[in-house]
């Protein structure tokens, strides 16, 4: 497995259909000295808006937190992007919330949050993207590779739906194609 | 040519300043525009240099204006059933939403008022930088309401199954074949909409207020642009006016010392109020 050897400013990681039972078991295998702020943007169900955030700090070795906008990333904390906005990563390490348009029917919309970070933090920025059901984020994670950012997808044949892997995997060959256990990997040896 | 040094543009050939905007968000509206037109940064800032009604365009096309009735219906619900009343007593209520957009929650906020009785004593200037959405917001006539769940928000204001439907038929016309609902004149009589920029513009009255509305604009800003906003609404508040931001929005710094945080809200204090 090759892990990247440059320092992160942020890990983003997009998922939908299917995701949270694997950023549960990703966060739950996280060093608890885990040094780079994580960056959550997951699409919620519609009716089903509260609890995310609970359930995610029933498992995770890190806190995990909803934002308010303008919040400064911060090492070793995972921000969830909160129901119906948007979140962008700005340059000075905070973020940005909006409630523009939804964005491929999505709010928050992956696409958005991973583009922000390419614009942001340029090869500074790791991106990830899971299992989900729909396009979005395929274009967003294409451009942290664009931006020579660290990009890796989770295997296909690991994913419970694989639309959206299977878009980004059409755009571009990301750095690494991985299943949930192995991103831990690269994760835990990652330099803050 | 890059987004900043287009902002700088319209900063300095036109009545418009976007230079304090989030980057991330400005720069894709302004991606957006480019797309739109086909034009490059250089097509963009000839034809702004050129063209009064296409800075207008932009402007409209930049500014955001997604809202609904009743968003958070948490919040709805502490004003009505806990917040609201501490006005009772007033003679008037003043009342200023500062990015009404299209009008939801101005109307949203004078249904709790007529349903606590306080309606008549309220005076309400609700102000927007996009006068297309302060056309519709004056208007009052919406599409596509009860397919996102108006009724349901409503409900769950009142903290009713069965009240949905009432508060929908009281304060609207109908048209449910279209999905259409028009808001009724009684809500309309104390309302004054006003074209404003709350960046660059004073304020537009001389009132002092008793609540301030402004949810989900400043994020839109950048914080030391926030700061500033957050100053003048500290200032043309009364001693107890109340301050209702966006669920995720807040106050930073000095402010949180300045203001008393009650439920979701804000109340403007004399005195200091340290938070650990």
């Amino acid at each position: 497995m090759n892990i990247p050897d440059q320092k992160f400013k942020v890990v983003v990681i997009g998922g939908s259909a299917g995701s949270f039972s694997v950023v549960s078991r990703i966060l739950s295998q996280l060093d608890p000295s885990f040094s780079v702020p994580i960056v959550l943007c997951l699409h919620r169900l519609k009716h089903i808006r509260s609890g995310l955030v609970e359930g995610l700090n029933m498992k995770s070795k890190i806190p995990v937190v909803e934002p308010y906008d303008k919040d400064k990333l911060r090492p070793g904390i995972a921000m969830l992007a909160p129901s119906n906005y948007h979140l962008f990563v700005e340059f000075d390490g905070t973020v940005s919330l909006s409630t523009e348009e939804v964005n491929n029917h999505s709010r928050p919309s992956i696409d958005y949050a991973f583009s922000s970070a390419a614009f942001a933090f340029r090869e500074k920025a790791l991106g990830i993207i899971l299992t989900g059901a729909n396009r979005d984020g395929a274009q967003g994670i294409k451009c942290i590779h664009d931006k020579k950012g660290f990009t890796i997808v989770q295997d296909p044949a690991s994913c419970e739906v694989d639309t959206m892997p299977r878009a980004a995997l059409k755009l571009f060959t990301p750095n690494q194609v991985l299943k949930p256990d192995e991103i831990v990997q690269v994760l835990n040896q990652l330099k803050g | 040519m890059t987004y900043k040094e287009y902002l700088r543009v319209l900063k300095e050939h036109t009545p418009y300043d976007f230079s304090e905007y989030s980057d991330n968000s400005i720069n894709r509206r302004i991606q957006k525009v480019m797309q739109d037109h086909k034009m490059t940064f250089d097509e963009l800032t000839a034809r702004t240099l050129s063209d009064n009604r296409f800075v207008e365009e932009v402007v409209e096309a930049i500014t955001v204006n997604t809202t609904d009735f009743f968003r958070d219906p948490e919040l709805w619900r502490f004003l009505f059933e806990k917040h609201l009343s501490i006005y009772r007593k007033n003679g008037v209520i003043n009342i200023w939403h500062a990015g009404c957009s299209t009008g939801q929650e101005v109307f949203s906020l004078l249904i709790l008022f007529n349903e606590l009785g306080m309606l008549p004593k309220t005076r309400v200037f609700a102000t927007d930088i996009s006068q297309k959405a302060l056309d519709k917001a004056k208007e009052g006539i919406y599409k596509h309401q009860i397919e996102r769940g108006c009724i349901d928000n409503f409900s769950k204001v009142f903290n009713d199954p069965k009240k949905g439907e009432q508060i929908l038929d009281k304060y609207f016309d109908v048209d449910s074949m279209n999905d259409i609902i028009t808001v009724k004149p009684l809500l309309k009589k104390n309302i004054k909409f006003i074209r404003h920029d709350l960046v660059k513009n004073g304020l537009p009255f001389y009132n002092k207020m008793d609540i301030v509305f402004c949810r989900n604009v400043l994020i839109y800003f950048n914080a030391k642009l926030q700061t500033r906003i957050i100053q003048r609404f500290f200032d043309v508040l009364f001693s107890n006016g109340t301050l209702v931001l966006g669920a995720h929005e807040s106050l930073n710094g000095f402010f949180k010392t300045k203001f008393e945080k009650t439920g979701p809200v804000f109340k403007k204090s004399n005195g200091f109020h340290f938070r650990c």
